[in-house]
């Protein structure tokens, strides 16, 4: 066996460590262990200096094994690799202590923090000594891409993509392209006119020969692994296989169902229509009550479903803008009915958002607040003597009083929601959902369009509510990250993955089983499991699950673990 | 019981001043920035959100708009340039309007031209009347004639005569502005079923009166700075006013002598103090106006013009009228005096019970009512100082 030579580097994290462990005698003492040849404590290990010094006892001293006792690795493992990287040494040849959030900031005794400090290390030095090198891998990506869903979202990442002279497939599960922006009138917050943008786009996409789309047919299962999709899909009654290096989910919204809040009486009340049916009205260019008559006062009523425990907690974020396009829309339409904008709070963020608010609330307008949480209106037929359709009864939430409010027509501002089937289509790609149903991101800040699942990408509304812009953004950003990748023409891929040793393996598949990715297959003619180390993500489970030991889950190998163990327990006596 | 929102008052209000202005959210700045706020009033912002709601019942019984000193500091600082101070003007004229039973005042407020036709046949009404019951003091007649060369105005236009108009038309206004004080005690106090006002409590307010008549202590609390000059001024134009209504009221023999008295004759000074007074508060209200110098005089309905304009013919006349009188030309006099009538008499019975000047008297009334209001509310409180929620 080679000689270890380790070099230990014991992070103060400004205060945030030295605080509560003393860091330089930590560093100092463990000078005393074997094949431990530098110690040495740092103020910020992860800055420049701090990684340069790394990188110079590596090369003065021949270092070949380094561990860093700082913050978690998730914050900065990477960080120390690639240091390890340009000083010549392979990447995996190092370890992280976490002596920060498991130890100085969970702990209120100096003496004590110090000691674990120093016992995390000591496992650490324990494990890395059984380190091996491990190689990068990558595989080529194919060039073409799946997008599920053709509303604004998915035609915009389709044509920027094909634009760009890559094959996209565009599975629509409806008759028409265009989803939800189709069946608008004008649109917030510039009120320019939805057809014109959409029908112009859908041309093109339907034209372009590098998109094939596939209305009418939906997808089930995605096979494959990043750069190296399948499927198969029903379109026009046959079986199609497609194959593909990324995938695009924007299967868009589905309106709330406003007949949930009992309080509006939307179905029962002839003359209470949802946001969607309005703007079939404005779009068929003449607005009348059921009655055909001609409306004198028309009220709005936003959060419908939307803000409340009882349907769905979150902001729709869009419906405000879109019930003061209304507000305008009525005005030129009727200019001497009163428009009464019943709101609870008005959310105008965004480009010119807050200006259509500003200039809506010069209008004559009848703005009035009420309770989002708990005193939702109540909506009833007025009697023969009222001089109107409709009766609102609420307490007004700035006045605090109680009002009734006479109106021939209500439009409910009906939120976002998730599709029925998200849970399928999630499953299908294999991402993940939140609690209400929308599909997760990989970081809510910092990585807004990728998923967990790499190669598979989450656009417009079926991530989260949001208007046509913060859709399209989505979307043409998912597409540069596509095309980002093909560019580079192959993804690297996870290097700690698990291994079958096929001497020991006897055939018994119960890695198959319990593995989350689907990536073990087993071998008819050898009679032996085997791992598909691209689909793999290093979990672990099957190498703890493998009932012979034939598993070896690299960079967690049984001699690695409990060597680290070891190192743990090793320390009692010396100090 | 829920109140019908009334979907026509806003557009109602802009009748009295009133323009589109929704923009209000209700962020309550100007109630922390008015002098006027106290526990229980949310000043003016309440005032203003009845407004946009439409709650006419509610702003019809609603006194705040009457304590509103017009300082301008809310509008001033508004977030959303909502224009509360000016929206508590238009509100004031309108509430002169419920209170004037007779409904005239809403016609005046409504229509400029039925104002000004008003006028018109008023002061020709008047000039009829004028020519009818006076004499015109014609060259020959001496005895018209002064031995100043002067018109003795006693013989042109009899003191005695001229106050049996002053007397019926002075009583037609106190009619008129007691039935219509008494109509806004019927809608503030007496309608409001929740308070329980005692005789004694009617007694009460005056216990604060002294606070309650001098404005000038509370616009020290105000940002503008011009407002001092705005009250010492406004005050000495009402005091002047008011000093010359009397006179002619009441002591219009003392005043309209044939004898002309030394220049400083108690009499002339007193004349000449008081037309002091007018004209300076005149030219200062006529600059602010047209300078809109000030958050209060940035906005003037046509009314307020209307008052300015009849009270500047009002004393140009007189001051005419005293001239000819002391440099000896009889005729002008004459006329001037018959103009001096056809200003001056439409003046009165239009502005006072009806339009812009009755602020002189609903104001202090009102004043009064709020405090009633308070003490009976603070008086039937369990926990005190407690602030009202609606
Ligand atoms: C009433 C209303 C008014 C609005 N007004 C405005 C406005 O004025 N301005 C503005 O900026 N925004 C507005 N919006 C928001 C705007 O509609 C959305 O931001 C936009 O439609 C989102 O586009 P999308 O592509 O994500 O979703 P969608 O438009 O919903 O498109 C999704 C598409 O995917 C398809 N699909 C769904 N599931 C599957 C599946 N499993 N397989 C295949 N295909 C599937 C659907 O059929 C649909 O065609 C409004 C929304 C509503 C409800
Ligand atoms: S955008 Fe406005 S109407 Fe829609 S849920 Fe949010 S607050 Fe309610
Ligand atoms: S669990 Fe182990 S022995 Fe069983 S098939 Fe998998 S690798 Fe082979
Ligand atoms: S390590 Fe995890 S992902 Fe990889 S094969 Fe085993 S169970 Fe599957
Ligand atoms: S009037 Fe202006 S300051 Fe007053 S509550 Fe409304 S927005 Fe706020
Ligand atoms: S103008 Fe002055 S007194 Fe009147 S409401 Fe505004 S701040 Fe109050």
């Amino acid at each position: 066996m080679e000689e270890k030579r380790i070099g230990v580097y014991v992070c103060w994290c400004g205060t945030n460590i030295a605080a509560m462990v003393d860091v330089e005698k930590v560093a100092s003492g463990l000078k005393e262990l074997p094949d431990i040849v530098v110690s040495k404590d740092y103020k910020y290990m992860c800055s420049d200096p701090g990684q340069d010094m790394i990188i110079q006892d590596i090369k003065n001293h021949n270092l070949n094994r380094i561990v860093v006792a700082a913050c978690s690795p998730r914050m900065h493992e990477i960080t120390f690799r690639k240091a390890l990287e340009n000083a010549g040494l392979n990447p995996y040849m190092f370890e992280m202590a976490n002596i920060r959030e498991h130890d100085s900031w969970v702990h209120t005794n100096r003496a004590e923090a110090t000691r674990k400090a120093r016992d995390l290390i000591a496992g650490a030095v324990s494990k890395v000594k059984w380190h091996e090198s491990l190689e990068k891998r990558s595989v080529p990506v194919n060039p073409a891409t799946l997008i599920i869903g053709g509303g604004i979202a998915g035609i915009s990442a389709a044509l920027e993509l094909a634009n760009a002279g890559k094959q996209v497939y565009l599975i629509e599960r409806k008759a028409l392209l265009g989803g939800t922006v189709s069946a608008l009138d004008l649109t917030s917050p510039f009120l320019n006119s939805a057809r014109q943008m959409i029908d112009h786009k859908i041309k093109e996409v339907m034209d372009h020969r590098l998109i094939k789309v596939y209305l009418n047919s939906e997808v089930e299962q995605i096979f494959g692994y990043v750069g190296n999709f399948e499927t198969t899909i029903r379109y026009n009654k046959r079986e199609t296989r497609l194959n593909f290096g990324n995938v695009i989910v924007a299967t868009g919204l589905k309106p709330f169902d406003a007949s949930r809040v009992t309080n509006y009486g939307y179905g029962r009340l002839p003359n209470v229509i949802t946001a969607l049916e309005f703007e079939q009205v404005l779009k068929d260019g003449v607005i009348l009550t059921r009655d055909g008559r001609e409306p004198k006062n028309v009220a709005i009523i936003h959060c419908v479903g939307s803000r409340n425990e009882d349907y769905n907690p979150y902001c729709s974020r869009t419906c405000c803008m879109v019930a003061l396009k209304f507000v305008n829309q009525l005005k030129s339409a009727l200019p001497k009915a009163t428009i009464i904008d019943i709101y609870s709070d008005m959310r105008s963020f965004g480009k010119g958002c807050e200006e259509l608010y500003s200039d809506t609330s010069k209008k004559n307008v009848m703005f009035l607040t009420f309770d989002h949480k708990a005193d939702l209106p109540q909506i009833r037929q007025a009697s023969y003597d009222d001089p109107c359709n409709l009766i609102i009864e609420f307490k007004e939430k700035f006045s605090g009083e109680p009002i009734e409010v006479p109106a021939d027509m209500v439009i409910l501002m009906v939120g976002m929601e998730a599709h029925e089937n998200a849970k399928q289509v999630a499953h299908g790609v294999g991402i993940s959902m939140c609690g209400n149903r929308f599909f997760i991101e990989r970081h809510p800040k910092l990585d807004p369009v990728a998923t967990t699942t790499d190669g598979v990408y989450v656009v417009g509304t079926c991530q989260s509510p949001k208007d046509i812009p913060d859709s399209v953004s989505q979307a043409r950003a998912a597409a540069a990250r596509i095309l980002a990748t093909i560019l580079a023409g192959s993804v690297s891929i996870e290097v700690t993955t698990a291994e079958v040793n096929e001497k020991i393996c006897c055939g018994c598949q119960t890695c198959i089983k319990v593995c989350p990715y689907s990536a073990i297959s087993y071998s008819q003619e050898k009679k032996v499991s085997a791992v598909n180390e691209i689909i793999c993500k290093g979990c672990g489970t099957c190498g703890s699950t493998c009932p012979t030991g034939a598993i070896k889950s690299k960079h967690f190998t049984d001699i690695q673990i409990l060597s680290q163990i070891e190192g743990l327990m090793s320390l009692q006596e010396v100090y | 019981m829920s109140q019908r929102v009334n979907l026509d008052l806003k557009k109602e209000l802009f009748l009295y001043g009133a323009k589109e202005w929704n923009q209000c959210f209700q962020c309550g700045n100007c109630t922390a920035t008015c002098h006027t706020t106290e526990n229980g009033f949310f000043f003016p912002r309440k005032t203003v959100r009845q407004v946009l709601m439409g709650l006419k019942k509610s702003l019809q019984t609603n006194i705040d708009p009457w304590l509103c000193t017009y300082c301008g500091d809310c509008s001033r600082t508004c977030p959303r340039d909502a224009n509360p101070a000016e929206m508590m003007m238009s509100i004031r004229r309108y509430l002169i309007s419920v209170y004037d039973w007779t409904g005239i005042s809403k016609l005046f407020y409504k229509s400029k031209t039925l104002e000004v036709t008003s006028i018109i046949v008023l002061s020709i009404i008047v000039m009829v009347l004028y020519l009818i019951y006076t004499t015109f003091p014609s060259g020959d007649s001496s005895q018209w004639i002064g031995p100043d060369g002067g018109a003795l105005i006693n013989k042109m236009a009899p003191w005695q005569t001229i106050h049996l108009g002053d007397w019926l038309m002075a009583g037609a206004l106190v009619f008129l502005v007691i039935t219509n004080i008494f109509y806004m005690w019927y809608k503030i106090i007496y309608d409001d079923k929740s308070l329980k006002v005692g005789f004694i409590d009617y007694l009460k307010p005056f216990s604060k009166l002294v606070k309650l008549i001098n404005p000038d202590v509370k616009y020290a609390k105000c940002d503008e700075k011009k407002l001092t000059t705005y009250w010492v001024l406004h005050a000495f134009l009402a005091l002047s006013y008011g000093t010359l209504f009397a006179i002619i009221v009441f002591f219009l023999d003392w005043f309209q002598t044939d004898t002309v008295y030394p220049f400083l004759h108690p009499q002339r000074i007193l004349g000449y103090i008081a037309t002091i007074g007018l004209t300076v508060g005149i030219i200062y209200f006529y600059t602010n106006r047209t300078l809109k110098n000030m958050e209060n005089s940035k906005y003037s309905h046509f009314t307020d013009w209307t008052f300015l304009i009849l009270l500047f013919f009002t004393t140009l006349t007189g001051i005419l009228l005293h001239v000819f009188r002391i440099y000896g030309l009889p005729q002008l006099t004459y006329v001037t005096y018959m103009l001096h009538l056809m200003v001056l008499v439409p003046m009165l019975v239009i502005e006072v019970p009806f339009s812009k000047w009755s602020h002189m008297i609903y104001r202090p009334f009102a004043l009064y009512f709020a405090h009633l209001k308070k003490m009976v509310i603070e008086k039937s409180k369990t926990i005190p100082h407690q602030p009202q929620y609606n």
